[in-house]
């Protein structure tokens, strides 16, 4: 037990540290430079480089560089002005009116106009009805969308002008891109938000994690995505690696609804009979965390509730209650190296509780084993884009509560199709000399604050 | 195992302010900004919300004896944490819901204190019979400073050189004061140096007899002591310093074992007389754990309900002990040393660990949000080889040594952990 | 059959009988070859089979071995060392030492049985390793290997790592598949196959074979489930789809435990044996046909040489039976035919003798019977001569007045008599003087018709009831008169013969160039011997003639080239039946007889 006299001298130390904290002013070695190009390595082949499309490939960070969003979310999810600076819903959140920021250009040299915007907007969500009005847009959905804002924030409904060369109003413009390999971005120095620190960007689509830390470590890049699984070697090998929180949902995703009560037990069986935290620990290197909620706790706060502990002598008592008239097939990506080791650890985890699991890569399954990274760090938007990523029923959030948006949750999991697995977490490496690079909880570059520090090779 | 759930039962809450959230987000900032204590504005007001969870758990109970749990998932102290449960069990006693053991008890209500990313989320599940629990849950605005571990950004790893002197230094202690004075611990002597003019000068210098020779790698420790000012363990030997009249030192043959980490988590350890190694027995142990393997170094964090204790083994492995399971892990590559650390924007202890390069040792601040290690600070390289590495005091910084790859001297740095780049 | 083609037939039988033993003899000589060196062969595959599957495994040892021994394995060792080990650090070791060490199959296992690092199956650690409780052998082994595509199997070894008190165990094998299969140097007409995994039903599509696939595996299905049952060596001779066969030497292969894990298939074709079997055959064939040709060339030859003198000595033959004792054969060589030819010549030359003495003999006996004939008939008469002329004389003496009447009484009689030895005499006379017919075209059916007439009113008298028949209404060449007086003889000889009365039957028909005369009565008939005799000169059955009427037929009919025959049963009658040339020829050379 800690001692008064201890305690006392613990307070005064932690007031002495603050004071010494708050009052050494900021060494001039550490303020940011200008200039330089950061060299990043990506997985993903974007064929296009319009924001639908590259939300849609999962390359939103790109997105992010190119292309703003009327609104966006910070890191406590929480809407902040972008390229709108007000927002005001009407009565029954069905009608919004968003004024637009003045004075903001396109790459391509046209003005930010509402005009364009509607037509991003409408593009993107051609269930709404968007109008320009003035300086400002109206949108006007047929249900009330009280967290429109945080819909905006979605890189899918980034501002784009012309057609079919598109240019948005990002911290980059693009110097040159070569669909699928290459994309070079040079800074916009008429950034509303400010120009880049850096000069320009070099990005390799296509390079595997093995040739992108191989190119890290040979200092032919700057930024290396690391896989979840990754993670941990990386930062072993003493990579500076930087990790979001665990943000993309690994589930098992089923093609069709339960018929009957038999599937039901099958599919909690199987759902019993995973051991997540062994997938986590050992396939996954850590690199996630077991989860039994399609939405991480710490965007939830409840997904604990949810957690699911693995246990055979149940999940084979719940297979007696279900039939199985073949085996179980699971789909997975085959271009996915984590993915084939998880599904073969759930296909030995079923057939540990009698339920008969067969692998296929060819996309055609009883269920899928699938990777949904978190669309969002608003809680309703995030949950109601996983449920249409796993194609399920639509969410209600009744008035917003977390309550509310627990009842919504379980509902869905109550749907039987789908199992949470896990959530992953997202890794960059990085070369020394990069600085002030930072991810966002759900793993978004926050690429316009990086400079280039002297130790850069 | 410690239960900091049950040390603090009769905990009253002393004040009852109003709720936070209620006030204007900017407001609420500036003022705790001019309070510079800012985590402090929002630790005090917890009465509002555990009443409101508490009438809903008593709803769902109706009077009665009930047991309850609380398990904290965020980034509330232990100490709050404790002044939550009084709260919960006062305002539960208000809805005619007394709170007893849970043998006696017709419900349980287990609460849990989570987070998110913007907000507090209390969740009470009340489970009576054996259906399924019913859910209650109230949610709070949670104050942007306490991220929590995962998503914190890097720490800042800064060493403040001491003491640099050609004889072996094995600990290191502050004084804070005026002058500031150092303690240093030497396989001769105990010196006392005061720092004056941007120097430090030693004042004073205390033999250490002892009738048996060291053996080599000599290891030694101090720790600052309230009765009297110090203690020095060095193999074999234990030295009490005397404050009657000047500083002496008062030296025996003892194997007493030294104190692990900081001497307020009550644990320690016995070192080998004629080795530098810790022989693994602890007292008064870990739990139900009574020994380790045998450690160069350990480090303590205390978790929820235990005190995870981390040892760098004499296999060259981390040992980590929560007083049930013994786990090890082989991949660290952590040198022998490793040290207890608190930063102020953490709430959890963080470990620093020495890592061996081909010429030059580095040390670097990990995170050990569950059992794996996170590093939390870029390496700190140290320009020659680390020979000892010890938790300060308060466990705010903590002392290196390391000699020298040009002059062979011996350096003493203070290490200590600042939030931001 | 003659001569030549019995011995054709011999010779052709001789050949294919030989030929046919020859073949099956060869054939079966050859199959016993054949399946020896087989069986040769297939003990070389086996064996090279077992070299090189212990060549894998002390490879597959060394391997494991040197994977045992890398750094990785050392740190694997360490963490099982300790009391709480983490392995989860270890998920793709076995990978990566697997590929450095090229194995298929490698596993880290602690004594406990968990499965630290899995190559073939990495989400399968911390599960139990079956293999790492039970006795470790020493040398390389089969196993069933579990992997997520299924069991495999695998040629396997297991090196233990010394982990402090513990041990960790390297289990690492290579696959047992085709790649293995190809690495045997088969000879030509060979293959291998293997039956991998035994687990569950017979599934032929799971045979591996080196170069195509089986076409139709299910036909090896039997001798894999056969092997499988008894766990013992087994062969069968497979008949593909496409016609050819296949010996197919099935061999158990055994793991650790002794259980058949799989089963090697090696397979020799017996397409040469074919191919042999059907040379053989055309051989056989071929020997046939010239064998054949042989025989008929061999037969002709023998027939020059044996035949020949026998046709010669069977027409010199036919000469002797037509009458001509003058053939005579020519002996060729001096064997048994030359015997024979000699033979023949001499009975000729006795036959000759021997006619000529019985012409001498039957003249002397002709002229012997007609001296007695005529003394016979000469002395009837001249008894009553005498008589009469004692009966005179003697009337003269003792009743002289009666003397006269007796005179003109025994003078009539005299001339009687007289007149009857001038008959006599006449009659000989006549049979001496038998004139040549003259040929001329003749209606039989006439000729007969004419001979009825002239006795119609015998007939009646006699109560005959005559029936005619007459077939033929072609002419043929006789002399009407001769013809006609012989016709004449034998219609008497039937009224004589039927004394009481009866049935006459006149037939005349044609067969082929012959003109048949039949002359039927329902006489007394008969006896053989007398049928014998009939037409001997001066024989009669009659109480009275001179015997010489059927003699006086034959030689008339035998004047026209034709023959006569009689068919008699006693108390039935008797048909006389004539047969006539009717040939042109012979009506030019008629007169030749």
């Amino acid at each position: 037990m800690l001692t008064q006299e201890t305690m006392r001298r613990f307070n005064l130390l932690l007031l002495v540290a603050s004071s010494v904290i708050w009052s050494v002013p900021a060494n001039a070695a550490t303020r940011p430079h200008y200039g330089g190009t950061v060299r990043v390595a990506m997985h993903e082949t974007p064929q296009s480089l319009d924001p639908l499309s590259l939300a849609q490939v999962g390359v939103p960070n790109i997105s992010r560089l190119l292309f703003d969003t009327l609104v966006v979310l910070d890191d406590r999810g929480f809407a902040q002005p972008a390229l709108a600076t007000t927002w005001q819903a009407e009565p029954g959140n069905q009608r919004w009116r968003l004024t637009l920021r003045s004075g903001v250009s396109f790459n391509d040299g046209a003005n930010l106009e509402p005009t364009a915007v509607a037509a991003s907007l409408r593009a993107a969500n051609p269930d709404w009805k968007v109008l320009p009005v003035s300086d400002m847009i109206i949108v006007q959905t047929g249900e009330p969308h009280p967290n429109l804002p945080a819909e905006l924030a979605l890189p899918r409904n980034g501002i784009v002008h012309g057609n079919p060369q598109v240019s948005g109003t990002g911290p980059f413009a693009v110097s040159q891109y070569v669909a699928g390999k290459h994309l070079s971005l040079v800074a916009n120095d008429q950034y509303w938000g400010g120009r880049p620190f850096v000069d320009s960007m070099e990005i390799d689509f296509g390079q595997t994690g093995q040739d992108q830390m191989t190119s890290l470590d040979l200092g032919r890049i700057d930024l290396a995505e690391v896989a979840p699984e990754n993670i941990r070697r990386a930062r072993a090998e003493g990579h500076t690696v930087q990790s979001s929180s665990p943000a993309e949902l690994m589930a098992l995703a089923f093609a069709m609804p339960p018929r009957n009560d038999e599937e039901i037990h099958l599919r909690n069986a199987l759902a019993l009979s995973i051991d997540m935290p062994a997938i986590n620990n050992v396939v996954l290197q850590g690199g996630g965390e077991a989860t039994g909620a399609l939405l991480p706790n710490w965007l939830s706060g409840y997904g604990f509730l949810f957690a699911r502990v693995q246990n055979t002598e149940f999940a084979r008592t719940e297979r007696t209650l279900g039939k199985q008239s073949g085996p179980l097939v699971l789909a997975y990506d085959s271009q996915d190296l984590v993915a084939r080791t998880v599904a073969e650890r759930v296909m030995l985890n079923a057939r540990d509780a009698g339920i008969t699991v067969q692998l296929t890569t060819n996309g055609h399954g009883d269920m899928a084993l699938t990777r949904v990274p978190l669309p969002s760090l608003n809680t309703q938007t995030a949950l109601t884009g996983v449920a249409l990523a796993l194609q399920l029923p639509m969410p209600s959030f009744g008035n917003g509560s977390a309550n509310d948006l627990y009842s919504a949750e379980k509902t869905l999991l109550q749907s039987h199709r789908v199992i949470p697995l896990g959530y992953l977490r997202s890794g960059v490496a990085l070369q020394p000399g990069i600085r002030n690079f930072n991810m966002s909880p759900d793993g978004a570059w926050q690429m316009s604050n990086v400079w280039l520090g002297s130790d850069k090779p | 195992m410690r239960d900091h759930s049950h040390q603090y039962e009769r905990v009253r809450a002393s004040y009852n302010s109003r709720i936070l959230p209620m006030l204007p987000s900017r407001a609420r900032w500036l003022g705790c900004a001019l309070l510079l204590i800012g985590q402090l504005c929002f630790a005090s007001d917890w009465h509002s919300p555990a009443a409101q969870l508490a009438g809903k758990i008593s709803a769902a109970t109706g009077p009665g004896v009930i047991a309850l749990e609380i398990n904290n998932r965020s980034s509330i102290s232990a100490a709050d944490v404790e002044q939550i449960r009084g709260f919960f069990i006062s305002e539960l006693a208000t809805g005619g819901v007394r709170v007893w053991q849970p043998d006696q008890a017709a419900a349980v209500a287990k609460v849990t204190l989570s987070e998110n990313l913007n907000s507090y989320i209390w969740i009470a599940e009340v489970q009576q019979g054996t259906g399924e629990p019913k859910i209650a849950m109230i949610s709070m605005d949670r104050p942007p400073s306490s991220l929590s571990a995962q998503n914190a950004p890097l720490l800042t790893l800064h060493a403040t050189q001491l003491i640099s002197q050609s004889q072996p230094i094995l600990d290191l202690a502050v004084l804070e004061g005026n002058p500031r004075r150092a303690v240093v611990l030497s396989d001769s002597a105990v010196s006392v140096f005061d720092f004056k003019d941007g120097h430090w000068l030693q004042t004073q210098s205390l033999p250490i007899a002892h009738a048996t020779s060291f053996p080599r790698d000599i290891r030694g420790r101090l720790v600052l002591r309230k009765d009297h000012l110090f203690d020095a363990y060095l193999p074999g030997v234990i030295c009490h310093s005397s404050e009657a009249g000047s500083l002496s030192l008062n030296c025996s043959r003892s194997d007493d074992p030294w104190p692990l980490a900081i001497a307020e988590f009550g644990v320690s350890g016995f070192f080998a007389p004629a080795r530098n190694f810790f022989t693994g027995v602890l007292t008064p142990g870990i739990g139900k754990q009574r020994s380790a393997p045998a450690f160069y170094s350990a480090s303590a964090i205390p978790k929820d309900k235990y005190v995870l204790w981390i040892f760098g083994g004499v296999d060259g492995q981390v040992h980590l002990l929560d007083g049930i399971n013994q786990q090890t892990s082989s991949r660290l590559r952590w040198g022998s040393d490793i040290a207890g650390i608190r930063a102020a924007c953490r709430p959890d202890w963080l470990v620093l660990a020495t890592a061996q390069g081909d010429e030059e040792d580095s040390i670097q601040a990990f995170e050990i949000p569950d059992r794996e290690p996170v590093a939390a600070s870029q390496k700190l390289p140290i320009h020659g080889r680390v020979t000892a590495l010890w938790t300060q005091q308060n466990g705010e910084a903590a002392t290196a040594v390391y000699r020298n790859a040009d002059t062979g001297n011996y350096e003493a740095l203070q290490l200590t952990l600042a939030c931001g780049q | 059959m003659s001569f030549r083609r019995r011995l054709l037939l011999l010779f052709a039988l001789t050949v294919l009988v030989s030929v046919a033993a020859v073949t099956g003899i060869v054939s079966a000589m050859a199959r016993r070859a054949f399946d020896r060196a087989n069986d040769e062969r297939t003990a070389a595959l086996v064996s090279q089979f077992r070299r090189e599957f212990t060549r894998r495994g002390d490879d597959v040892r060394r391997r494991v071995q040197a994977a045992s021994a890398s750094a990785a394995a050392g740190q694997i060792a360490v963490a099982a060392a300790q009391s709480s080990p983490d392995y989860s650090s270890f998920l793709d070791a076995a990978q990566t030492l697997a590929e450095a060490q090229r194995l298929d199959f490698l596993e880290f296992a602690d004594d406990r049985g968990t499965i630290i690092s899995s190559a073939q199956w990495p989400a399968k650690f911390g599960y139990q390793e079956r293999l790492a409780k039970t006795t470790l052998p020493a040398y390389a082994f089969l196993r069933d290997e579990e992997t997520p595509s299924g069991t495999v199997l695998g040629l396997f070894a297991v090196h233990a790592i010394s982990a402090g008190d513990h041990k960790v165990y390297a289990i690492g094998g290579t696959r047992l598949d085709r790649t293995f299969l190809s690495s045997l140097d088969l000879p030509a007409g060979m293959r291998v196959m293997l039956y991998p995994n035994l687990a569950g039903p017979i599934a032929p599509e799971r045979l591996l074979t080196t170069g195509d696939p089986i076409a139709n595996p299910q036909a090896l299905a039997q001798l894999v489930q056969k092997v499988h049952i008894t766990d013992h060596d087994e062969s069968a001779v497979i008949h593909w789809d496409s016609g050819n066969d296949e010996t197919v030497n099935a061999f158990p292969l055994m793991g650790a435990n002794d259980k058949t894990l799989a089963i090697l298939l090696v397979g020799s074709s017996r397409q040469i044996y074919t191919e042999l079997r059907s040379e053989i055959r055309s051989a056989a064939l071929f020997a046939s046909g010239a064998g054949l040709l042989l025989a008929v060339l061999l037969s002709s030859i023998a027939a020059v040489r044996v035949t020949k003198p026998v046709e010669e000595l069977a027409n010199a033959a036919r000469e002797v039976a037509a009458g001509n004792l003058d053939a005579q054969v020519t002996a060729h060589t001096n064997d048994e035919l030359g015997v024979l030819a000699d033979a023949f010549n001499r009975m000729t030359r006795d036959l000759i003798e021997h006619r000529e003495r019985l012409v001498q003999a039957e003249r002397v006996a002709a002229w012997r019977e007609l001296a007695r004939r005529l003394a016979h008939e000469l002395k009837n008469p001249l008894f009553p001569l005498q008589l009469t002329v004692e009966n005179l004389m003697r009337s003269r003496e003792q009743s002289p007045q009666d003397f006269e009447d007796t005179f003109r009484e025994s003078a009539s009689t005299l001339l009687s008599e007289i007149a009857n030895l001038k008959s006599i005499i006449n009659r000989f006379s006549e049979f001496s003087k038998m004139p040549q017919p003259h040929l001329q075209e003749v209606l039989l059916r006439d000729l007969v018709a004419g001979v009825i007439h002239v006795y119609e009113a015998q007939f009646e008298k006699m109560k005959i009831r005559n029936e005619t028949e007459f077939t033929d209404s072609q002419p043929v060449s006789a002399d009407p008169d001769l013809l006609h007086r012989a016709i004449s003889n034998l219609v008497l000889n039937a009224i004589d013969a039927m004394p009481e009365g009866g049935k006459l039957v006149l037939r005349t028909s044609r067969n082929g160039n012959t003109a048949i005369i039949e002359v039927g009565d329902t006489g007394t008939g008969l006896t053989s011997e007398e049928c014998a005799r009939l037409f001997t000169p001066y024989y009669t059955s009659k109480s009275h003639g001179t015997g010489l009427g059927l003699a006086i037929v034959q030689s008339i009919v035998s004047d026209h080239g034709g023959r006569i025959s009689v068919k008699s049963q006693p108390g039935k009658g008797t048909t006389f039946i004539i047969e006539l040339p009717v040939a042109r020829q012979i009506l030019a050379d008629g007169t030749s007889a």
